[in-house]
């Protein structure tokens, strides 16, 4: 607890005042073994993402509770849906009043949009990758800003956004085992080195014609998103170079927009109106093969069509020149640095990210939530989670997969990045090929957008 | 009417006798001063809630993207110049237009329908036009995007009945337009034909007796008589209409959220992509103000015409 | 030869009036067709909503038959709600809302139209003509730079800030209604209670509140209907449950991550809807005729 003192000094003047009478109380109440440090105490609010699992949110409270008592702080905890961009616009709220919780969960590049605002929490990031070691680059890009870690990743709400597939239909329509290709044990198979953006684009055709394509969207919502900049990257294609320069007119993009022409061909026709229910929709109605989606779907198609959830299995996502990326999207626990108890809701974001609770969290979502450590995406309830059993084994990026998360956009500067993301380019891109225009056109469209995002 | 052209009491009673003019302007001083303190709470009320926050606003779009230093007008013009916010302008006028003529059209169809059929009988017939007004707005239009769904819409089901192909309603540009201007036009059509009918049930009988005497048709009462008696109706609700579809935030936001490729955005949503979403909260409050111009201008000229109008039948 | 004139000009009377009946018959049986075209093209919504609130989730997603039917109704959809205590909370924070802003609204709009339409004070026309006006600048404007006004008073995350925000939805118009209602007042009814040494609060209470009873009315209904079916501004500024009133909570609640819960949604809309449709069904003459004399004289 050293290295927080510095950061410390400013609060506790603030603090005492208000703490020292409740401490007084708590050390009359309890045995002394419970102040650990002193400094956690008094009142604390917290914003977690509100989870699609209703027994998300009662797992975590159970957790802040248990945490709240033992440390004599009063925790107030709220859960904040990302439905209609509600967390985001609590966000900016808080950002502007400068008031609110003392703790907010941040989406992917909402970090970076409110840097100024955040306390730097270096200290609980060492001591965490001291433990569990080192998070993925994303990650990195998202919540380090000039070198400091402004909010740690956290698997709440962090997810994958690999595609799942219908086991039978692609077996039948495109000839691909994806069981066998992915099977739910440890291990490298062959089949999946073939499973490659061109594989990708001949099963998509296969079920296409056979009246199941892939639902893949190409809307400016995060699936669509997802899923383009996963294409992309794999083709090595960047908008906008990590130094902010404009790249779009590169054979690399060229390559990746030949191969996006073909594949757009074989998608449904309303893709591009997609926003992220539709394809959990088109795959519980049976009417798609294949959707890049986190267990959501198969989840929901469990309570509401359980012969197709049945069906599913989720895997690894294709490969292409450049390698196989996955595409990812985690969230963040930052303090506001107008917060009146920085340290206890640190203290409180380090002790959430412990092991147990997290498997225990994880376990509860039936293996939604992606912890951020390496070292933790070895959790039981992958295994276990069914029907069919092992459907989501290969869910989180196993050491065999030869995968890497992956954001679109990235390695852009972030400030970029965030609108090529939010504005959906690399998806428009898709959906103006889709729409008739030409390689050259697209281009030309996406350059003048690209312009207007470097202001 | 709401253009200032009421005379107040105190205007036409100016002193009778030089005695009793101290009193009166004395009188005429305290009217004015309770005058003032009972439209105080409007005032703080407007001040606090719109013209504040509304400087604020302007204040805030002169800023960088970090908000740390003034450019002046430099996001306006840097929006002007970029294409996707020319398309928005584009469609943000086509949609607001498009929206209010369907609305004022349809609703003076229905207002006339309904002013036909006999006072006992309209209610009922009132009650079920005016559902799509009554039920809370973004509801609705979660129930109309249900019914666009691709998977599950119930309107290609119809369609397929007949033997015709799927619509992609929300996923082709022009088709997603006449989605949101259509959801728009639903929702806002009850309100015109009330107001219409309000109108209607105010224009003195005697004025179509006379008509009819001086041998006029229906469209000739309708020409010469109904549409001139409505005429200030007409341009307010339609002004009222024009400002609120302007500025509308949760159609398109729920319907597409602006897709597909930008075709259906409008200023409000656009400013909160920009603004909320890509945290460049200068921009966005820069997209929103492009709305006020647009709509001062035409307010302007309503309500000169409105005021001229009125001050010729005052005359 | 005066009567037989008499008698053919009786005739072409008759005959008029019954060309002129049936053209009147004619015309109201095309009303009611017409009239019934367009509520079928205005409920198909509605009707949608209301099937759909019956089917259970599987039925929603079988697509099996009909969309338009519903094969096995049930209402545990509503059950649920019902018996959800969030729902509750919303419900009860909406009515709440409405209620106060309801109140504060007209208080501040009866108050302000008396005072614009009969006593004149420096800036009075000017302000009946901006009161309008700030419908020109919309909530899609303003919740951004109302965020630090709101945190300032402390009201963010409390449904009182829509106490105070949703009144400036509805106040302009009402208002302008109230203005029109009240210029309508013979004056001599102001001015002889004036002599008889009456007060403005008095004149406004005894005379001009009972005489515009249907204006208000009208007022009031739209000031409901605002302030129930708002949607911006607590997206804006509410985020917990307790707090949160129905247009926002549905749409939070029942949406779980890209998981809709169609049926619930349907049934949720339904139940919020209800409050209005009653209001509209029982006031809705006074509304028409609180219009007609509010917003076409003035």
């Amino acid at each position: 607890m050293t290295t927080a003192k510095t950061t410390n000094r400013k609060t506790t003047g603030k603090m005492t005042r208000r703490s020292a009478l409740k401490l007084a109380a708590a050390s009359a109440a309890l045995p002394l073994v419970h102040i650990r440090s002193g400094r956690a105490a008094g009142k604390l609010s917290m914003a977690f993402w509100d989870h699609w699992v209703p027994s998300g949110n009662a797992v975590m409270q159970k957790q802040v509770d248990a945490w709240a008592a033992k440390n004599q702080v009063e925790v107030q905890v709220d859960f904040i849906t990302s439905v209609g961009q509600k967390n985001i616009l609590t966000i900016a709220a808080e950002a502007q009043a400068k008031t609110g919780h003392d703790m907010q969960a941040f989406p992917t590049w909402e970090v970076q949009n409110n840097a100024e605002l955040l306390e730097p929490i270096d200290d609980v990031m060492k001591r965490l990758t001291d433990k569990y070691g080192p998070v993925n680059a994303v990650c990195d890009y998202l919540a380090k800003v000039k070198g400091h870690w402004m909010a740690v990743p956290t698997s709440s709400g962090t997810q994958y956004k690999g595609p799942c597939g219908r086991i039978s239909v692609l077996k039948e329509k495109a000839g691909l085992d994806v069981v066998s290709m992915y099977p739910a044990k440890p291990g490298h198979t062959a089949a999946s080195d073939a499973w490659t953006w061109d594989a990708h684009y001949t099963a998509a055709e296969a079920c296409a014609k056979a009246g199941m394509p892939f639902a893949i969207g190409l809307g400016q919502t995060t699936d669509s998103v997802d899923t383009a900049g996963a294409l992309f990257r794999a083709y090595g294609a960047e908008l906008v170079d990590k130094d902010g320069n404009i790249t779009v007119k590169s054979d690399k993009v060229r390559a990746v927009l030949e191969h996006g022409q073909k594949l757009v061909k074989v998608l449904p026709a309303d893709a591009v109106s997609y926003d992220d229910a539709s394809n959990n929709r088109a795959l519980i109605s049976g009417q798609s093969a294949l959707v890049w989606n986190p267990p959501s779907a198969w989840a929901v198609a469990k309570r509401d069509a359980p012969k197709v959830a049945e069906d599913c299995w989720t895997f690894s996502a294709p490969s292409g020149p450049e390698g196989r990326f996955l595409p990812y999207l985690p969230y963040f626990w930052g303090v506001w640095s107008f917060s009146k108890n920085k340290t206890a809701a640190k203290e409180l974001i380090e002790a959430l990210l412990q092991r147990e609770p997290v498997e225990a969290r994880c376990t509860e979502v039936l293996g939604y939530d992606v912890p951020p450590f390496d070292s933790m995406l070895d959790f039981k309830v992958w295994e276990d989670v069914g029907p069919p059993k092992g459907t989501v084994y290969n869910y989180p990026i196993r050491p065999f997969h030869n995968a890497k998360a992956h954001i679109a956009a990235l390695p852009a500067p972030p400030d970029i990045a965030v609108q090529i993301y939010n504005r959906g380019t690399m998806p428009t891109m898709l959906a103006k090929l889709k729409s008739g225009q030409s390689i050259d056109q697209v281009i030309a469209w996406a350059n003048d957008e690209l312009e207007g995002f470097a202001r | 009417m709401a253009d200032g052209t009421s005379i107040p009491i105190g205007a036409i009673a100016p002193g009778k006798t030089a005695g009793r003019r101290g009193t009166m302007r004395k009188f005429a001083q305290r009217r004015s001063t309770i005058g003032f303190l009972l439209c105080l709470p409007l005032i703080l009320l407007i001040a606090g809630f719109v013209i504040y926050p509304a400087f604020y606003a302007i204040y805030l779009s002169m800023l960088n993207k970090k908000m740390t230093a003034f450019v002046g007008l430099g996001n306006f013009a840097f929006l002007l110049q970029r294409h996707t916010f020319q398309l928005v302008i584009f469609q943000s006028c086509l949609f607001a237009i498009t929206a209010v003529v369907l609305k004022a059209f349809i609703g003076f169809i229905l207002a006339h329908l309904m002013h036909n059929i006999p006072g006992k009988n309209q209610r009922i017939w009132r009650g079920l036009l005016l559902v799509p007004w009554v039920i809370p707005l973004a509801l609705s239009t979660l129930t109309w995007w249900w019914m666009f769904d691709p998977s599950y819409s119930a309107f290609n089901w119809v369609l397929n009945q007949f033997g015709l192909a799927n619509v992609p309603w929300l996923g082709v540009g022009w088709i997603a337009r006449f989605c949101t201007i259509t959801v728009n036009v639903w929702f806002g059509t009850p309100f015109f034909m009330i107001m219409y009918l309000a109108a209607l049930k105010s224009v003195p009988e005697q004025l179509y007796e006379a008509a009819s005497i001086d041998g006029a048709g229906t469209m000739q009462k309708l020409f010469f008589v109904t549409l001139p008696m409505m005429r200030n109706i007409i341009a307010i609700t339609v002004l009222f209409s024009l400002i609120v579809t302007f500025a509308d935030f949760d159609i398109v936001r729920i319907l597409t959220a602006g897709g597909p490729q930008d075709m259906t955005h409008v200023f409000a949503t656009y400013a909160f992509q920009v603004g909320i979403q890509s945290g460049d909260i200068p921009l966005g409050a820069s997209v929103s103000l492009f709305m006020f111009p647009i709509l001062a201008f035409a307010a302007f000229f309503v309500l000169r015409g409105v005021t001229q109008r009125t001050k010729e039948i005052a005359t | 030869m005066s009567a037989s004139a008499t008698a053919r000009r009786v005739a072409v009377a008759a005959e008029r009036k019954h060309s002129l009946h049936r053209q009147r018959l004619w015309a109201l049986w095309g009303s009611y067709i017409a009239l019934g075209v367009f509520v079928f093209m205005f409920l198909v919504p509605p009707f949608y909503t209301l099937i759909t609130s019956l089917k259970s989730s599987a039925e929603i997603s079988a697509q099996t038959g009909s969309p338009w039917l519903v094969h096995h109704p049930t209402l545990d959809n509503f059950w649920y709600l019902i018996t959800y205590p969030n729902f509750q909370t919303y419900y009860l924070n909406s009515v709440l809302v409405t209620i106060l802003v309801v109140a504060v609204s007209m208080v501040i709009s009866v108050l302000a139209a008396f005072s614009l339409s009969r006593m004149g004070f420096w800036g009075s026309q000017t302000l009946s003509t901006g009161v309008f006006l700030t419908y020109l600048i919309p909530p899609s404007l303003l919740f951004i730079p109302l965020f630090q006004i709101i945190g300032a008073i402390g009201l963010i995350n409390n449904f009182w800030c829509l106490v105070l925000l949703y009144p400036t939805l509805a106040v302009p118009f009402c208002t302008w209604i109230m203005i029109g209602y009240f210029s309508s007042i013979p004056k001599e009814l102001d001015e002889a209670a004036l002599i008889d040494g009456a007060g403005y609060l008095q004149i406004l209470w005894r005379i001009f509140i009972p005489v515009a009873m249907p204006g208000i009315i009208a007022a009031t209904i739209f000031a409901f209907t605002v302030s129930w079916g708002a949607f911006l501004y607590p997206l804006a500024y509410l985020y917990t449950s307790n707090q949160m009133v129905l247009t926002v909570g549905i749409i939070s609640d029942l949406i779980r991550g890209d998981v809709f819960q169609w049926g619930k949604i349907m049934a949720a809309c339904l139940l919020a809807s209800l409050p209005p449709i009653v209001i509209y069904a029982f006031l809705m003459d006074y509304y028409v005729a609180g219009l007609t004399a509010g917003a076409t004289k003035g």
